[in-house]
């Protein structure tokens, strides 16, 4: 059974076309990348499997249900704008929030308190949502999304705002929920997140899917393509527009695109004859950075 | 179901336990109650301090004669109008006239009165003041002038008279009000009462629409919104949510309406105790009065919320949302400016038809059945209306919600309005 099943789904605002003809396949007890510049289509497909949103055409299965308000009970959902009620206390807010994922409210308040223990909130449970940092808050909402349980965690810029302690103990608990059979659908702009935690991802533009599949069966299409350069000394060794078919600098690193046959020895060499101190070298798959790029850029061309 | 009733119970509960429930409680029935006997105390106030006055007599010899019927006193002892100067037939009519404009213009008068030479054969007499709304002032001066006009003309016809105000004193007007269940005497209180009733009723449903309103714009701009959509319909959410604020006014209406008859029994046994075998005083309210506010004030708000929950939904921020709910308040505020209408004649068909009017009826209804009661058919019909109404809006504004609730920037036009109602 598939956590996710879009089938050739089509989605108009008017005249606009949101998402077209979209089939997506999320296997269960995977982290799955939902990727794709801004406006591409996110946001309403996965408002449609939420069940918020209805497709024109086709159809979707969650967990092996058609998508309805009872899907909805095993989705847990942390949007890309956080908020919550301003002037309700922590503990009402996700009492509340819980209870409408149908939890008992007493379930709900022993949930509750369990999670606020686990992410270092137990002592703001009586205050208000205004009185926490932004840091704080973004933790109480990532409690809503999961304290039902869901068997499918939708998380939508999850790390955002997060200092790096508190993006590690999401994290951990992300791991944790899919070691428990869950499923995660990651939406994000931030490649290096996806690179490290995602299984499967789907790439859409202007509302279709431009590339989708296993993560490391499509880096492993692209080969081993991409040197990764770290130096101290003049760049101009890289000047070598035969070999190099784009260089990305990163400030402390630098990533140089081969053309296709050439030689990474060839770089190397040059780098020695320039003199410049080498303290890293290393032949890598092209970075999800660049997939991203050139396949948006391929479809606007 | 159950979704429902978690939204209208996280609606309740964290407006009532507010501290703003309770001063609104106690404090929207005194303030009106307040406002109204405020402005009539205000209106029938005696004067305190003397007023200066000249009389620029034409006739001749008239002006002590209308002194004699001014003769009222104020609180201190001092008389109330000082006649700086009576002009007896001046040589010139104009340069008199011309001074005592320049006088009160000045304010070293407060006003004069320009009896004219044949004020006998019913030519009017003029008061020239900086200030012709004081119609207490006025009015006396009036009803001196005019007793002394009936006084000389007596005195013409050979009958003389000393206590003339006396003799010619008018009999005193009390108003009964004459009602299906009895008669009660009627001194200011029961006007009192009406306006305190709909000014209450008027509040109410602004208060409660506008937080609906609220309501919907804070989900929206929190972006809570999107988290409750992915756990329950948008319109079991909207559903939660009015009936949720409603509970909140019904709460204060049924406090208000039992504390009402509270005092209504009270007042009546405190009464009779004092005057055994006397009429009870009028503290005693109609059951009427307490009824039917409740009744249009439930399909009021129904209306009036669910309106107010569309545009909500419609904007983005509280800017947006001043211009947009203008056409819904406007309609609430004409209520109280068509009040005079229903006042002066509560069973014209202009009343009549105002009453039936769904946006309206809440109000003007309650008002008319409070200044006369009129047939129950054309309650009943209003009533009937009214709900029609409602349910038709609600699921308009049902519609308008779902697909505005999810819908950020530019506020739509009402072409797009028009096409979200076919969104699926």
């Amino acid at each position: 059974m598939e956590a996710i099943a879009v089938e050739h789904v089509t989605k108009r605002f008017d005249a606009v076309v949101a998402v077209s003809d979209l089939s997506l396949h999320v296997e269960q007890g995977a982290v799955f990348g939902l990727l794709g510049p801004n406006g591409a289509g996110k946001t309403t497909s996965l408002r449609m499997i939420m069940y918020i949103l209805a497709p024109d055409e086709g159809a979707i299965r969650v967990l092996g249900h058609a998508a309805s308000d009872r899907t909805q009970d095993l989705i847990g959902y942390l949007p890309e704008e956080r908020g919550l009620y301003a002037r309700m206390k922590v503990r009402e807010v996700l009492v509340f929030l819980a209870a409408l994922k149908g939890l008992s409210e007493a379930e709900a308040s022993v949930r509750v308190h369990e999670w606020l223990e686990r992410l270092d909130l137990a002592a703001w449970s009586e205050k208000r949502i205004n009185d926490l940092s932004k840091g704080m808050q973004q933790k109480v909402q990532f409690i809503a999304a999961v304290v039902h349980q869901p068997l499918l965690l939708i998380l939508d810029e999850p790390f955002t705002g997060l200092d790096p302690v508190n993006a590690t103990l999401i994290k951990d608990i992300m791991l944790d929920i899919r070691e428990k059979g869950s499923t995660i659908i990651l939406s994000t702009h931030r490649m290096e997140q996806v690179e490290m935690m995602c299984d499967a991802i789907c790439l859409i533009n202007h509302g279709r899917s431009v590339l989708a599949g296993d993560l490391r069966a499509i880096k492993k299409s692209y080969g081993r393509n991409t040197v990764r350069i770290e130096y101290t000394g003049d760049d101009n060794f890289l000047d070598l527009p035969d070999l190099i078919e784009k260089l990305n600098h990163f400030g402390a690193v630098v990533e140089a695109k081969l053309r296709p046959g050439a030689d990474p020895q060839e770089i190397l060499k040059a780098a020695v004859a320039r003199g410049v101190r080498l303290t890293r070298f290393e032949l890598v798959e092209p970075p999800l950075h660049d997939i991203f790029i050139e396949k948006v850029s391929e479809a606007h061309a | 179901m159950r979704k429902i009733w978690l939204v209208v119970k996280r609606e309740y509960l964290t407006r009532v336990r507010t501290k703003g429930f309770v001063l609104s409680t106690v404090g929207l029935p005194l303030f009106s109650v307040g406002i109204f006997a405020f402005t009539l105390a205000v209106a029938n106030r005696k004067a305190d301090h003397p007023l200066k006055i000249s009389i620029l007599d034409n006739l001749g010899g008239f002006a002590p004669q209308i002194l004699l019927e001014l003769k009222e006193k104020l609180p201190d002892g001092q008389p109330r109008f000082q006649l700086v100067r009576a002009w007896d037939r001046p040589a010139s009519e104009t340069a008199a006239h011309e001074e005592l404009t320049k006088q009160v213009r000045d304010g070293q008068l407060d006003g004069f009165l320009e009896v004219p030479k044949d004020i006998l054969n019913g030519k009017e007499a003029t008061l020239h003041t900086r200030n012709t709304n004081d119609y207490q002032t006025t009015l006396a001066i009036g009803r001196a002038v005019n007793n002394a006009v009936i006084g000389r003309r007596l005195n013409d016809r050979g009958i003389h008279l000393n206590n003339l105000s006396e003799v010619i004193r008018g009999a005193e007007l009390t108003l009964v009000k004459v009602t299906k269940t009895g008669e009660s005497e009627e001194n200011g209180q029961g006007v009192l009462v009406q306006l305190s009733i709909v000014a209450v009723l008027y509040i109410t449903l602004l208060v409660y629409g506008v937080m609906t309103m609220r309501s919907v714009l804070e989900e929206k701009t929190t972006r809570v919104v999107e988290i409750l959509v992915s756990s329950v319909k948008p319109s079991h959410l909207l559903t939660g949510k009015i009936l949720g604020v409603g509970g909140v006014g019904l709460t204060q209406y049924l406090i208000w309406i039992c504390t009402a008859a509270l005092i209504s029994a009270y007042g009546a046994a405190v009464g009779s105790s004092f005057r055994p075998g006397a009429a009870a005083p009028n503290f005693h309210l109609p059951a009427a009065y307490l009824v039917y506010p409740l009744i249009y004030f439930l399909v009021g708000y129904l209306l009036y919320a669910s309106l107010y929950a569309a545009i909500g939904s419609m904007v983005s921020s509280e800017e947006e949302l001043q211009q947009v709910q203008m056409p819904v308040t406007l309609c609430l505020v004409a209520c109280f400016i068509l009040f005079p209408v229903i006042q002066r004649a509560p069973n014209s068909p202009l009343a009549v038809t105002l009453t039936m009017i769904p946006f309206f009826s809440p109000i003007l209804m309650v008002f008319r059945i409070t200044v006369q009661t009129p047939p129950f058919w054309q309650i009943a019909l209003s009533l009937a209306i009214c709900v029609a109404t409602t349910i038709g809006v609600i699921q308009v504004s049902a519609k308008i919600y779902r697909v505005g609730i999810l819908m950020y920037g530019k506020r739509p036009s009402l072409v797009e309005l028009l096409r979200w109602l076919r969104y699926t």
